[in-house]
């Protein structure tokens, strides 16, 4: 008979449905078994695990990605409606908004021109009415102030500068970001960073390929050097790179994430993090992946291998 | 950030986009079945995050992961809707992972550092199957299908391993811990 645990302790039966809730969801009947179990110390324990999954996703990193401009846009378009016309305008002005919001204001103007109905040219209509009515008041208060008023006294004459302007030093360039190769130069000086020759393999796309990995066990970074690797096109295959871990089981490297050898490059510098922390790199291989790489490589294309001594 | 976007601070909004961007892609990435299930699933992650700001908490945790929480919920959801759709193959939807990356970027926070620190002290097996589950979106049945290992084993790596990483985080957990 299973123990019936503390009040406020979930048992093993509800921190399953949790775990399970967290990591792929739950089906309906599963939701049903759960809201007839204990609210209180359910909606704190899946907080607590929510959190824990959360964390393990940021440990894992962003693995280099970006969030794609035209989908960026999107967003932005969606906050504006979400926000209102105001934010609309925050948004745009925002320090450091960049070429993206341009764009987006530029769409914008095109769908005004359109003649769609939007908030911001209803906005943008009452402001233009009400500055001409508030540009007709003032003209008419002007002439009636200019017919009533007697003249005023002449001014004494002072003579009026133009305000002192005070032109800020313009500021020395920022220095150029350090190339690939300059930052891979730098880390071979570390005296903690390491360095693997990497070979080529039977595969015939290997053939000719000489390369290197510099790793930084501290910072968790390194650098792939390659001469001879062919190009590739990121559309039909990419190459990915895979670190093993002394300290993790072998069928499983770590992926170090993909990466492209632009046709006209006969040598590339690639900076890379692991996907997850390495605790002492044993070897690093790269294959020939399906565009976006993959999971567990098949390894059936694997074009350079290297072991750290 | 959270707090200036739940007063209304479109600045504020754009920063979010700029900062919390690339992770939300990266999570949507991984938790979608297709590139335009994570596109859509992005840009529903950031709705939510809109409407959920004024909820925030500082004293429960980082902003970072209170924007991955939102993410994982959102896209959690979104694949479990998805799953009962005819034939997808779960592999070739987790193909996805690492399209277009030059490299990986860390996420540096205080909770990925003590979930990198519990995941470090998890046995290999364990550690493979919290993975599998969280950051490549298999479920537990997928995961066991894909190890060879009985599901019960599953389930129970991924619970000692979730409870692992919440003891790091320095959340009270000994009753569970001390029963499961």
């Amino acid at each position: 008979m299973p123990e019936t645990p503390p009040q406020g302790q979930p048992d093993e039966a509800m921190v399953d449905l949790l775990i399970k809730q967290v990591t792929e969801g739950l089906s309906s009947a599963e939701q049903r078994e759960l809201d007839v179990m204990d609210s209180e110390t359910a909606s704190a324990y899946l907080r607590d695990f929510e959190r824990a999954a959360a964390a393990v996703t940021l440990a894992a990193g962003t693995r280099g990605a970006s969030l794609p401009p035209e989908l960026a846009q999107r967003i932005a378009r969606q906050a504006a409606e979400h926000f209102g016309p105001g934010a609309e305008a925050l948004v745009a002005s925002a320090p450091g908004a960049s070429a993206q919001v341009s764009s987006l204001d530029a769409a914008r103007s095109a769908k005004l021109d359109a003649g769609t109905a939007s908030p911001r040219r209803a906005s943008a209509s009452r402001s233009g009415t009400y500055g001409w009515l508030a540009a007709a008041a003032c003209l008419v208060l002007a002439v009636f102030g200019w017919m009533r008023s007697p003249a005023p006294p002449e001014a004494p004459a002072v003579a009026v500068l133009p305000p002192t302007t005070i032109i800020p030093p313009v500021p020395p360039p920022p220095p150029a970001p350090p190339t690939p190769a300059q930052e891979r130069t730098a880390l071979l000086a570390k005296s903690d960073s390491i360095k693997v020759t990497l070979g080529a393999t039977k595969d015939p796309a290997s053939k000719g390929v000489n390369g290197d990995v510099v790793w930084d066990p501290v910072t968790q970074k390194g650098f792939l050097h390659f001469v001879g690797l062919a190009a590739n096109d990121p559309a039909v295959k990419q190459y990915q790179l895979w670190i093993f871990d002394a300290a993790r089981d072998q069928r499983y490297p770590i992926d170090g994430g993909v990466f492209d050898v632009p046709a006209d490059a006969s040598e590339v510098v690639i900076p890379f993090n692991a996907s997850l922390a390495v605790s002492k790199a044993a070897a690093f291989a790269v294959t020939v992946e399906k565009p976006g790489g993959v999971v567990v490589s098949a390894r059936q294309h694997v074009v350079a291998l290297g072991a750290a001594s | 950030m959270l707090q200036r976007i739940a007063g209304g601070d479109s600045a504020a909004v754009r920063e979010c986009i700029d900062q919390y961007g690339a992770l939300i892609w990266s999570i949507a990435r991984r938790l979608s079945r297709t590139p335009s299930d994570a596109e859509d699933g992005t840009q529903e992650v950031f709705l939510d995050i809109w409407r959920s700001a004024s909820r925030f908490d500082a004293s429960q945790g980082s902003e970072k992961v209170f924007i991955a929480m939102i993410a994982r919920r959102r896209l959690i959801d979104r694949l479990r809707k998805t799953s009962a759709e005819p034939p997808m193959d779960t592999m070739e939807a987790l193909e996805l992972v690492g399209s277009g990356d030059q490299a990986t970027t860390s996420e540096s926070s205080m909770e990925a550092e003590q979930a990198t620190r519990a995941l470090a002290e998890l046995r290999p097996e364990q550690r493979q199957v919290l993975e599998l589950g969280l950051l490549h979106g298999l479920s537990q049945s997928e995961i066991a299908t894909r190890l060879n290992m009985p599901l019960g084993t599953v389930k129970s790596f991924m619970r000692r391993g979730l409870i692992k990483v919440r003891e790091n985080m320095n959340i009270a957990a000994e009753g569970v811990s001390a029963r499961i």
